[in-house]
């Protein structure tokens, strides 16, 4: 037991002895990513989430046993996928979640239609919106969720693997020969993404550096032509599935291509990459390894 | 044919292209007068200025070839083209001092086409005539209706008046338009080829009660493609020639077959029926 | 008149009801009769007041109100036109205020801001569509339509290129503005308001209509100062069109279907329509969306995927009997 928990323990005790009757749960307050204050009475004990990777949070965290709702598409971690569900992230069935009767609804704002998220605070609910663009905000997601659920403990050792993990693949990879990459969000129309998005800071972590990662848009939409031109020594892909590296494959017309040549198409299954959920160290971890053997095939 | 009753007035020279048609003076009673009138024909350059005065009791006739300009002179009387120049007066008040809805009531108009949007009965078209007497939250009164089924009947329409319009022969619409107009009941009637798409019978039964109506204190302003129809029925005729010349006047002083001719550009023959002349089309 | 006036509003008015009331009962969620009847006598239980009185009732409202305006504005282009293919989606109205929203979303501006911008955006294709076909002097309907067509289609592919160079984060609140939705509807009671308003207007202005249905020169030969009340309707047009998509997106054949199928029964005078169709279109939106919440539930339908769906067939049949 670590000083920080033990500490927290012995709070926890001193209070219980101050307090003549039983102590009662204690309001939580945190703010979303929107900025609001979010204030429950007690920790949630019945939670609907709209995202899959909000649904992915809070397994993480601790809190999958109190998800009452969630949106489909719902797949990890495989119990999420026995949970009621409340339609799709883009239009909710608000009946459903109304009957649910959550004292803790968890909204993804780039997602979720803000009049529906407006609609649900309406009807007296409280709403959570989420929104990390960052490993930092991940983790901070991780904390917020795990406090509103009262799984702190469960949560913060999620978080600290997390981070860790993190650390110790900036500590390995960061400061290596940068490797220039293109990085393919979406096949038509094809997608990237550019230094501010999450999977941008993946690549600089990783010590690669993103061909597109100047571009003003978070997602920018590419030209084919763009990409060749700009002929990445590494292309890595998402898809449709978790198994299907078909647009990765697609590459390989261009034979003239650096990647092409050195065989640099990767595919890493999207759910890794592209969620924002702690699972994202484990596709980092996947990529980083991809550049170093991209690294060590310059030598051939 | 009654005799002109009319004071005698100085017609055009139908030899010469008409220039010098010298018109009634407008009076108290005048239905419709024209000043130094041209009408707007985008591809022609001039046109005689037309200077008309339509009395009560009098039946006009205008001939004219295709695309002399005859529908579109019909359509300036009735304000809904502008005149390139001149001036048109409705019982003494210049054309644009009427609302539309008031000229309704004065001057009304059937088109040589018909257009149907929607298929509607034959006694909605028959009463849309009464328009321009009802305010915008009345509905027609069994009076309106009353006016409707009697222009039918004169009309010989009677029996249809449930039909769709849309569903009625060439004639039988032809027909359905006038009965239209008669409801709306106007002073001066303007009627665009009335007897087209009729049989012998109903042009002579449609223009036996135009002439009627324009007896009393109404008129009426026919275009017609048959000469002898014309002869017949109208107490005055326009003659309207493609290059923008006019003359008028009494008809029995337009009949000039030389001046027919010319202005069909087909030579005719004359002969005599009941006292009228009859021109008939000879082959070249 | 009077007889199919008090026949279509005789059938229409208990039929809205129903259409409503079937729209309170169904849902993703089950509630027994007894339970809504319970609920409708101030009696139900806290869950099924909130789904119907909170959810459902606001839901169909908008729905219906919606709908109404949409079919009013349907039968009034078509007079217009007199071509039963007009419709504020085709002559691309409902695309001018969806660019008109869609910019003033992504501008930042509120919510009142958003709808005068649409209201700007329908009134600017009126005027663009009117304009241009009005341009060499005279028009047929063929070519008005064909102009509006064309500048839809222009409306189009700005908003395609809005969607492309919005933020990710703004897509999901903005791609309903292309399909029609009612899931995002919000307050209903201005568009009501808009649709009393407009129908309490047509009544007296019918029988021009039905005067005007007949060709602009007939129409002018009988007392109907043609440009004034085409002008009006293409204004009013747009503000009807323009309250529908704030409330439910570009919804596209309530328009186009609703006054063709009442013309078969009622026949054709306006002051029958142009009610008859505020009410047939309001219980076709309502019923639609009731079908869009329920159909694959959980899951959720825009409503304008129900209306292709019921609009295109019924449409194509009407077009193949009118050979």
């Amino acid at each position: 037991m670590t000083f920080k928990v033990f500490h927290r323990h012995l709070t926890f005790l001193v209070a219980t002895l101050l307090c003549t009757a039983p102590a009662l749960a204690e309001p939580v307050t945190v703010t979303d990513d929107d900025d609001r204050e979010v204030t429950l009475d007690r920790p949630a004990e019945r939670i609907v989430s709209l995202a899959p990777h909000i649904t992915e949070v809070l397994f993480a965290v601790g809190a999958g046993d109190k998800l009452v709702g969630v949106t489909q598409h719902s797949d990890f971690p495989p119990e999420a996928e026995m949970i009621p569900r409340v339609g799709g992230y883009s239009r909710i069935d608000l009946e459903r979640v109304v009957e649910m009767d959550p004292d803790l609804v968890v909204a993804w704002r780039s997602g979720n239609s803000s009049s529906q998220i407006e609609r649900l605070r309406d009807l007296g609910m409280n709403v959570y919106v989420s929104e990390p663009r960052s490993f930092e905000g991940v983790a901070s997601s991780m904390r917020r969720m795990a406090q509103l659920a009262g799984t702190e403990e469960r949560g913060e050792a999620a978080i600290q693997a997390f981070l860790d993990e993190i650390e110790t693949l900036r500590l390995d990879y960061a400061d290596r020969d940068p490797v220039p990459l293109f990085y393919q969000v979406w096949e038509q129309p094809l997608m990237t993404v550019n230094d501010d998005h999450l999977i941008g800071e993946a690549i600089r972590l990783c010590g690669g550096k993103n061909v597109f990662g100047h571009l003003d848009r978070l997602v920018p939409r590419m030209d084919r032509e763009a990409v060749i031109e700009a002929d990445p020594e590494v292309i890595i892909g998402g898809g449709m599935g978790e198994d299907r590296p078909d647009w990765v494959i697609a590459w390989e017309q261009w034979e003239d291509m650096t990647a092409v040549q050195r065989d640099n198409l990767f595919f890493i299954p999207p759910s890794l990459l592209q969620r924002h959920t702690p699972r994202i160290a484990e596709g980092t971890r996947l990529m980083c390894e991809e550049l170093e053997r991209a690294r060590q095939r310059r030598a051939d | 044919m009654p005799p002109h009753t009319a004071d005698p007035q100085r017609h055009g020279d139908p030899h010469a292209s008409s220039t010098e048609s010298v018109h009634e003076a407008p009076g108290p009673d005048t239905l419709l007068a024209t000043h130094d009138l041209v009408i707007d024909i985008p591809e022609r350059a001039s046109g005689s200025p037309i200077e008309l005065t339509i009395n009560p009791g009098q039946c006009w006739g205008i001939l004219g070839p295709n695309g002399a300009g005859k529908s579109t002179l019909l359509h300036t009387l009735a304000g809904l083209r502008a005149a390139r120049t001149g001036e048109i007066h409705v019982q003494g008040r210049s054309l644009p001092e009427y609302s539309r809805a008031r000229l309704a009531r004065e001057l009304g108009l059937v088109f040589q086409k018909h257009h149907d949007g929607f298929p509607a009965t034959v006694l909605e078209t028959a009463l849309i005539g009464r328009h321009p007497y009802l305010r915008p939250w009345d509905i027609e009164t069994a009076e309106d209706y009353a006016q409707a089924r009697a222009a039918l009947a004169r009309m010989d329409l009677a029996e249809l008046e449930h039909r769709l319009v849309d569903t009625l022969s060439g004639g039988e619409r032809q027909r359905l338009a006038i009965a239209t107009v008669l409801t709306q009941n106007p002073r001066l009637l303007l009627l665009d080829e009335p007897t087209s798409q009729l049989d012998l019978h109903h042009q002579i039964a449609v223009l036996d009660h135009i002439r009627r109506i324009a007896r009393g204190d109404r008129a009426a302003i026919l275009v017609l493609h048959d000469v002898n129809l014309a002869v017949r029925y109208c107490d005055h005729l326009l003659l309207m020639f493609p290059d923008g010349k006019a003359c008028w006047g009494p008809t029995r002083t337009m009949l000039v077959p030389s001046a027919l001719e010319r202005l069909y550009n087909q030579p005719l023959g004359v002969g005599e029926i009941d006292g009228y002349p009859v021109f008939m089309p000879r082959p070249d | 008149m009077t007889r199919s006036f008090l026949l279509a509003t005789g059938v229409l008015l208990p039929a809205s009801l129903l259409a409503i009331l079937i729209a309170l009962a169904y849902g993703s969620v089950a509630i027994p009769a007894g339970d809504l009847i319970a609920v409708i006598q101030g009696e139900g239980s806290r869950l099924h007041s909130t789904l119907v009185l909170e959810l459902r009732l606001p839901r169909a409202l908008a729905a219906f109100a919606a709908g109404g305006l949409l079919g009013v504005a349907g039968a009034l282009m078509q007079v217009l036109l007199r071509n039963p293919l007009a419709d504020p989606y085709v002559l691309g109205l409902s695309g001018g205020a969806s660019v008109g929203a869609l910019l003033a979303m992504l501008a930042g501006l509120s919510m009142f801001s958003v709808s005068v911008a649409a209201f700007t955006g329908a009134l600017l294709s009126t005027v663009i569509v009117f304009g241009l076909a009005h341009g060499t002097g005279s028009w047929t309907p063929t070519r008005l339509l064909l102009t509006g067509v064309v500048v839809a289609a222009g409306w189009g592919a700005v908003i395609s290129f809005l969607l492309a160079v919005s933020p990710t984060a703004e897509l999901p609140g903005m791609l309903y503005w292309l399909m029609g939705d009612v899931s995002h509807a919000r307050n209903p009671y201005p568009a009501w308001g808009v649709l009393v308003l407009v129908v309490l207007l047509a009544l007296p202005l019918g029988r021009t209509l039905n005067v005007l249905a007949r060709g602009p020169m007939q129409a002018a030969a009988l007392g109907v100062a043609v440009r004034p009340v085409e002008w009006t309707i293409y204004v009013a047009a747009a503000l009807i069109t323009a309250t529908a998509v704030m409330q439910v997106g570009a919804v596209g054949f309530v328009g186009l279907i609703v006054p063709h199928m009442l013309r078969l029964v009622f026949g054709n005078d306006q002051r029958v329509i142009l009610p008859a169709s505020a009410l047939g279109g309001g219980i076709l939106l309502t019923l639609a969306d009731t079908l869009a919440r329920t159909m694959i539930a959980p899951e959720q339908l825009p409503v304008g995927v129900i209306t292709a769906m019921l609009g295109v067939p019924v449409f194509l049949f009407l077009l193949y009997r009118s050979r």
